[in-house]
Parts: structure tokens; C-alpha cells; sequence
């Protein structure tokens, strides 16, 4: 029943360290750049059904914004998991961030489908996933230059509106946590 | 008590911290199978738990999995699981600029050169002339020796992989004990490690369903096409690329080059033929599923393509669940709707659908807040499907259910009867889940004085009696209509003036309401689009004949413009092509949208 310390976990440990290292190391492997945006006027629903106007929702507080789809594989779940390690880092603080995803399947995520997607990874209040018309959701993509006709060809996209002065820091690739809460503090959010 | 993990401040810590977990899993064995005194699993059972963990993320001690992602996030439970990335075939997946490889035991445990060899085959992801096409965006897969189980527990645990490279931190690192790495090692070698029943080196069967009682037009509304498909595919030189390039039945720009440029590689399909055999069934639905066991059991066919039936899909689509066996886009309007079921992939939820859109188009409509709805509903199949998809989403927004009042079969709604009703409950709006029938009791309600404001009925169940539908009776019908709608000169117009047009909404869109009122050819349509949706597949699937992966592709696929329906979408798991359903009003110009396609 006891086991010894394997080769194997010998060498996860040196290789972690070799990750660690090397992630620390690697200059980011993802695009930052500083941008204005202004928001379209439309209204979309959130996880619970609730109608949302998005323009408002922009403006509230510090925000930083996804978009992903229910049943999208390997990128969105990266980006989710970014969302919810910030969230429990905000801890009880989570609604001081307001963060949003938005659905580019609008066809299939339904408010119950939202629900569930949060659900799995745990989201505290503060997080919003929303959908909508595919028209105002396509608003939504051009607003911030994120267009793409088809979600199957989407692309990492993390955008953070710095409260100070209203800029959008437009993240281009995926971060680590520790880059995405660098990120946050730079904008005065954690 | 798996290990809890907060990510620390950086990458040190966390990597530290995760150190420090590898060094203390010896001492903190999880209650796990084997554990106890209870005789010990057989192979079958520890396959089924390896399969747990991969698909459903969730350890032999009924624990979630723990990993770390991006060096130092730490995975919440079952957020995603290998099947997330890798799909459930293992055959994996390309998304967003990250390549995802396969994961199966056929791949894994044989050396990676895929790009050094020219006429490479069976390469289930990226094909090179993709990586050529995209070099920038997308990485490039590393070549690497044969796995061992040692270096595969070494590449799970802690990213390095067979060669000694550090793999793209998107994969993530598992925390797993021995015995379960040992469980999960096992599953990755069945997996997809042997083509599924109905494939040979010659040939891909398939079988297609026709049940008695289908008229002969319908039949061969669904035959003729998915025949001639196969015909035009086993004549065709497929080693010519100028001749499957014409083959090219998709729209949709940039992917359709890209599949023309990689087709050559598909030297799987090119090398075997199709053969489709048609499964009568006879009798009773009851008495089905023994009938098509017998079929199956005579010739195991890869896949059921279409098939048409009078009545339920529900024997059918049981059947395929149990022996595995994936049904694409059966012609039915009265499918199951499930949201865990794999192998039937449907059009579209039919009548449930049109319910479904009644349900959020009243929810949307704050006039009729608080006010009340009646639904009549004909003791029909069809009458108890639009009912159903009606009240199912209706409960969903947390609204209280409306009266309902059932016509038995044959029973036909009096004047008097609904007078009364009206009179006496003055609903704001009425519900009509009807046949061809609902037309006289429009008539009886435009003379009433208590007429609500909507009255709600259903397009397919009309049927071609919709087109017949006087201007006295349009002024308040609503249809549910899960169609495609020409657009207006106006919405062009709209759609051109500003930037928003795309590859894809080029041209303009251009659907026939009397074509699609029709039911023959409304099914040479939907087995139109199963062809093109299956050709494509055939492709992707690039000579890996798995049936997961079938499905795998096609819930890969771009969204597709069709005909017949406004848009089809796909995704993992995804088994309702078309997901919307206008409201219409019936004019002289022709239907009137009253709502979106699709309706939140
Ligand atoms: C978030 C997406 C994701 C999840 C979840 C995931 N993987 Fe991976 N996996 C990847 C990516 C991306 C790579 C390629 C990394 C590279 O080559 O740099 C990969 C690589 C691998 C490899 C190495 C393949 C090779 O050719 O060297 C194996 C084996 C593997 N994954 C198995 C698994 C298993 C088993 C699980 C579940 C326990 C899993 N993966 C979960 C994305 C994922």
C-alpha cells in the first residue's frame, strides 16, 4: 500500500521546476496591446435569464471579458479556469471584478446551459456569462474587434478595461495565473 | 480528502508547492479500488473506470481529478476533462491556434514522424498543407519516440514527453497515484485501437431505415439521394484531386480550399467503397428492436445514415445507444431529447422545437406578464410533442404551467365550447397544437369579440393547409416555423449597408415557404444535407474508422448554411443541428418574422 518515491516523481518534481523555471524565464507568449472600444447598445441575457444591457454592464466597475461557448474544447476551458483562480483569489471580494463571458454559440447556449457551464467551474457572484441575438452578439465581436463568422474558428482573446482611464487591455494568447493576475494589478484591480 | 491546492503568488511557489504534493503522494493513498477486500475488478470494470476518468474526470474513489494547467492554475474538479481536449475518441482536436494530439493507444504507443514522411496516412490531426497554409498560428507537432507506460505516466504527471521536450502547458499536469495512472494508461491503450465493426480494408458499410407504413414518394424522397451519394462517391476517381474538389458540396469559403488541399491525404476513403443496405422494420414498433438487432447481427454497419419511420425514433435511437452504433440526421420529427445521449445526432428536436419556441417567444412578451394562456392540445403524437417542448421550457423560465384542454382524437372543438371558454377565462393568448383541423377553429375565432390577442399554432403541423390560412384569420396567427425565411430586400439591404457581411452571408439567403410546407421534399433536402455533412465527415475523419470519431467530426464542424433550415451549428456533444424556430405571420408578401431565429 505504502509506495516509495518513485523514478517518475522524482522526475515530475525536477520537471515541474524545469516548467516553473522556464515559464518564469519565457518572455510572454501571448500579444498585449492598448486599445479603446466604445460599446454597442445592446441587450443581451445572462446565466439566469435576466436581460442585461450590455453597454451599462461595461461601465460598472473594473471588467474584463471573454468570449467562449458551452461546449467549446481546449481554449475556453484554459480561459474559464483563469476566471474562476481569479475569483478565488478575490475571494469574498469576487463582485469587486466584474467579469463576462460572452457565448459565441448563441444557437445552443441557452440560459440553462450558462447556468451549468458556471456551475462546473465553480463561479462565484461577479461572474456573468451571457448570450443573445446572434446579430448583437456579432455587435459585440466588432466592438471589439473580435469578429469571426464561425465559433469553430475563435481564438484566445482576454480583454480587461482599465478602471482608471477607460482603455482596454486587449490579451491576445493564453496566460498562466500568475501573468493574468499581473495583469489585474497592473490595472489596479487586485 | 484529495489534496487541496491554492495556486500560489507565482510560478515558483506554485511549482513548489506542487513539488511538494508529488513528494507527499506516497504517504496520502486515496481509498481507491483494490483497497479493500472485495474480489478484484475485472478487465471490463477497470476499463470502465479508466474511462470515467477520462471522459467524466472523476477518480476510482469517486473523487475529481486534480491538475494544474499554464504551469500554475489549478483545474477546479470536473470543469474539463481529457475529453474535453482530446474528445472522446482520443483522435483530438484543433482549436483556437492550439493543437490538441490524439491520445490513443494505436498513436501513443507508436514513434510520432508524422511531417517527415510525404505520403504519410492516417494522421488524424493538422495534415501538413494545413500547417504550410497557417504557420504562424498554429504550432507544429513535435516528433518523439514511441511512448513506454512509464514515459506516458511521466508526460501525464508532469508535461515532458516521450523526447524529452516540455509540452505546451495547456496540457495539463495530473496528480495521479500509481493505481491510477495504471487504470488510466490501460484505457488510453484500448482506446480507438481497433476500426469499428462495419469497416474492412475494402469497404464502409452503412445501413439506412425505412419502416412500413412510409409512403413511396417519402421513401424515395430519402433513398434516391442518400443512393446516389454513395454511387457518385464508389465511381469516382478519388485519386484525381480535380474530381473531388468539384465534390465540394460545402459553400463556406476558406474551410472548403482547405479540405480540397488536404483531401489527397485522405487516401482512407479513396482506398474503400461505401455500401448502404436498407434495414426494413415491419409490424408494431414494439417489435423493432428485436428486428434490428437481427439486421445488426447479420451485417454490423458502421454508422446508420437518415432512416424514416412513421411515429417515434425512440426504438431506433435506443437501439444505437446500446450497441454503439451512430445514426446521423434520421428524418423525424419526433426524435428523443436527451441531453447525455451520444450516438444520434438529429436535425433538429422537431415538433419539441416548435413548442420550444412558443415557449420563449410568450415568455418574451412582457403584455402577456401575469396573463392567462390557454393551450389546446390534439391527444396526437404530434400534439403531445409541441406540448411538451412547450411546457418543458415554459417551467424552465419559472413560469406556472397554463391550462391545458386535450382533443381527444377525432373530436372536433365546437363553436359553443370555445365561445365559453373564451368568454369565461378571456385568455391574453391561445395556444393551438393542431392539425390541418386548426384552421376551422380560426375561423370560429376571428368572429368572437373575446378573441386574445395571439393564437399560437404550429406551421409542421399544419402542414400545406398553413398556405390556405384567409387574411382574416392572419391578423392574429402566430406560426411556429423552423425554417429557413428568404431575407427581405429590406434586411439586405440592411445586411449590405453595413460592414457586417462575412464569407458567409455573401449571397443572399433564399428559402421556398411552399417547398418547405412540403414534406416530400423537405425530406430530399434534409438527406441533401446529411450527404454533404457526411462527405465531409468521411474526410475528417482522415482513415480513422472509430465511430466516436465519426461524431467527433462532425461535432467539429463549422457551422453550415443549408438549405432548409436558417443555419446549422455543430459542437462536442451537440446532437440538435438547428437550434432555432421563427415566429411567423402569414401576409400577402409572405411570412412576416416575428421573432429572431433564435429566441432568449
Ligand atoms: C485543456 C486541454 C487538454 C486536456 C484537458 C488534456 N490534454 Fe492532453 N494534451 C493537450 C495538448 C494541447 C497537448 C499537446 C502538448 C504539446 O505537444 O506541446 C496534449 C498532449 C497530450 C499527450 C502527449 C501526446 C504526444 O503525442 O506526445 C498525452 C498522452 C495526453 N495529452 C493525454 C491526456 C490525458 C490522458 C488527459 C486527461 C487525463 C489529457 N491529455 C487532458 C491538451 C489537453
Amino acid at each position: 500500500m505504502k509506495k516509495a518515491l518513485t523514478l517518475i516523481q522524482l522526475l515530475a518534481f525536477i520537471a515541474v521546476l524545469l516548467v516553473g523555471f522556464s515559464a518564469g524565464a519565457d518572455d510572454r507568449k501571448y500579444r498585449r496591446t492598448i486599445e479603446n472600444y466604445s460599446m454597442p447598445d445592446v441587450v443581451l441575457v445572462n446565466q439566469n435569464g435576466a436581460k442585461v444591457r450590455f453597454k451599462e454592464l461595461m461601465q460598472s466597475k473594473p471588467v474584463i471579458v471573454d468570449f467562449i461557448f458551452g461546449t467549446c474544447t481546449t481554449i475556453c476551458p484554459i480561459l474559464s479556469v483563469s476566471f474562476a483562480n481569479l475569483q478565488q483569489k478575490l475571494g469574498s471580494n469576487s463582485q469587486k471584478v466584474q467579469l463576462v463571458s460572452i457565448s459565441i454559440d448563441p444557437e445552443n447556449d441557452t440560459p440553462k446551459v450558462l447556468k451549468e457551464y458556471l456551475k462546473r467551474y465553480r463561479s462565484k457572484p461577479g461572474w456573468d456569462f451571457l448570450t443573445g441575438t446572434r446579430s448583437d452578439i456579432d455587435k459585440v465581436m466588432y466592438a471589439f474587434n473580435a469578429y469571426i463568422p464561425n465559433k469553430m474558428s475563435h481564438f484566445p482573446l482576454t480583454l480587461i478595461r482599465s478602471p482608471g482611464d477607460g482603455k482596454w487591455i486587449r490579451i491576445f494568447g493564453l496566460m498562466g495565473s500568475a501573468e493574468f493576475i499581473s495583469e489585474c494589478q497592473k490595472v489596479g484591480i487586485l | 480528502m484529495r489534496i487541496p491546492i491554492r495556486s500560489g503568488q507565482g510560478n515558483y511557489i506554485s511549482a513548489a508547492a506542487f513539488c511538494l504534493v508529488v513528494l507527499l503522494l506516497p504517504v496520502w493513498p486515496p481509498t481507491s479500488y483494490g483497497a479493500t477486500d472485495k474480489p478484484s475488478p475485472s478487465s471490463e470494470e477497470l476499463l470502465k473506470l479508466g474511462e470515467r476518468m477520462y471522459r467524466e474526470g472523476i477518480l476510482p474513489s469517486g473523487e475529481p481529478m486534480n491538475a494544474f494547467v499554464k504551469g500554475d492554475l489549478p483545474v477546479p474538479g470536473t470543469a474539463f476533462t481529457c475529453a474535453s481536449c482530446h474528445l472522446r475518441s482520443g483522435l483530438g482536436s484543433i482549436e483556437g491556434g492550439v493543437v490538441t494530439p490524439p491520445t490513443n493507444g494505436p498513436y501513443l504507443f507508436k514513434p510520432f514522424k508524422g511531417y517527415s514522411s510525404p505520403r504519410y496516412v492516417n494522421t488524424p490531426f493538422l495534415p501538413p498543407q494545413l500547417v504550410k497554409y497557417n504557420s504562424q498560428y498554429y504550432q507544429k507537432p513535435h516528433n518523439r519516440p514511441v511512448y513506454t507506460d512509464e514515459s506516458l505516466a511521466n508526460a501525464l504527471r508532469s508535461g515532458i514527453d516521450s523526447a524529452g521536450r516540455v509540452m505546451n502547458d495547456v496540457m495539463p499536469r495530473y496528480l495521479l497515484e500509481d493505481d491510477e495512472m495504471k487504470l488510466l494508461v490501460s484505457y488510453l491503450k484500448s482506446l480507438s485501437s481497433e476500426f469499428s465493426p462495419g469497416v474492412t480494408d475494402t469497404t464502409i458499410r452503412f445501413a439506412t431505415i425505412v419502416s412500413d407504413g412510409v409512403s413511396p414518394e417519402e421513401r424515395n424522397a430519402m433513398l434516391v439521394p442518400l443512393e446516389n451519394y454513395i454511387r457518385n462517391k464508389n465511381q469516382a476517381d478519388v485519386h484525381d484531386p480535380r474530381m473531388i474538389r468539384s465534390n465540394q458540396v460545402r459553400s463556406t469559403g476558406a474551410r472548403s480550399r482547405l479540405m480540397a488541399a488536404v483531401t489527397m491525404t485522405s487516401l482512407g476513403v479513396a482506398n474503400r467503397k461505401l455500401s448502404l443496405s436498407c434495414w426494413e422494420l415491419k409490424g408494431a414498433p414494439e417489435t423493432w428492436r428485436g428486428q434490428l438487432e437481427e439486421y445488426y447481427r447479420k451485417e454490423p454497419v458502421f454508422a446508420i445514415l437518415g432512416g424514416i419511420t412513421r411515429g417515434e425514433w425512440q426504438p431506433i435511437h435506443q437501439f444505437c445507444e446500446d450497441n454503439r452504433i451512430p445514426n446521423i440526421f434520421p428524418i423525424t420529427d419526433f426524435p428523443v431529447v436527451s441531453q447525455d445521449d451520444w450516438y444520434t445526432l438529429y436535425l433538429s428536436k422537431g415538433y419539441y422545437q416548435e413548442g420550444e419556441g412558443a415557449a420563449r417567444f410568450l415568455n418574451g412578451k412582457e403584455d402577456l406578464k401575469d396573463k392567462r394562456i390557454i393551450q389546446f392540445v390534439r391527444d396526437s403524437r404530434e400534439g403531445r410533442a409541441l406540448s411538451r417542448g412547450f411546457l418543458e421550457t415554459w417551467r424552465g423560465f419559472g413560469q406556472k404551467a397554463p391550462e391545458t384542454i386535450t382533443l381527444k382524437a377525432g373530436m372536433k372543438l365546437t363553436a359553443k365550447s370555445l365561445q365559453r371558454e373564451l368568454a369565461q377565462k378571456k385568455p391574453a393568448a391561445i395556444i393551438l397544437w393542431d392539425g390541418p383541423e386548426a384552421l376551422k377553429t380560426l375561423e370560429m375565432v376571428a368572429v368572437e369579440k373575446n378573441r386574445p390577442s395571439i393564437i399560437l399554432v404550429s406551421s409542421t403541423y399544419l402542414g400545406k393547409s398553413m398556405l390556405s390560412l384567409n387574411e382574416r384569420v392572419q391578423k392574429f396567427t402566430y406560426l411556429t416555423y423552423p425554417y429557413g425565411i428568404s431575407q427581405t430586400p429590406e434586411e439586405r439591404a440592411v445586411q449590405l449597408a453595413t460592414k457586417e457581411i462575412t464569407s458567409s452571408s455573401m449571397g443572399s439567403k433564399v428559402f421556398s415557404m411552399e417547398a418547405n410546407t412540403d414534406a416530400t421534399i423537405r425530406i430530399s433536402l434534409q438527406t441533401q444535407i446529411l450527404t454533404i455533412i457526411l462527405h465531409s465527415a468521411l474526410l475528417d475523419m482522415r482513415g480513422n474508422y472509430y465511430r466516436d470519431n465519426l461524431l467527433d467530426v462532425i461535432g467539429m464542424d463549422m457551422d453550415q448554411d443549408v438549405p432548409l433550415y436558417e443555419r446549422l451549428s455543430f459542437g462536442p456533444g451537440q446532437r440538435y443541428a438547428s437550434k432555432g424556430c421563427y415566429i411567423v405571420q402569414l401576409a400577402k408578401t409572405g411570412l412576416v418574422k416575428k421573432s429572431g431565429w433564435v429566441i432568449h
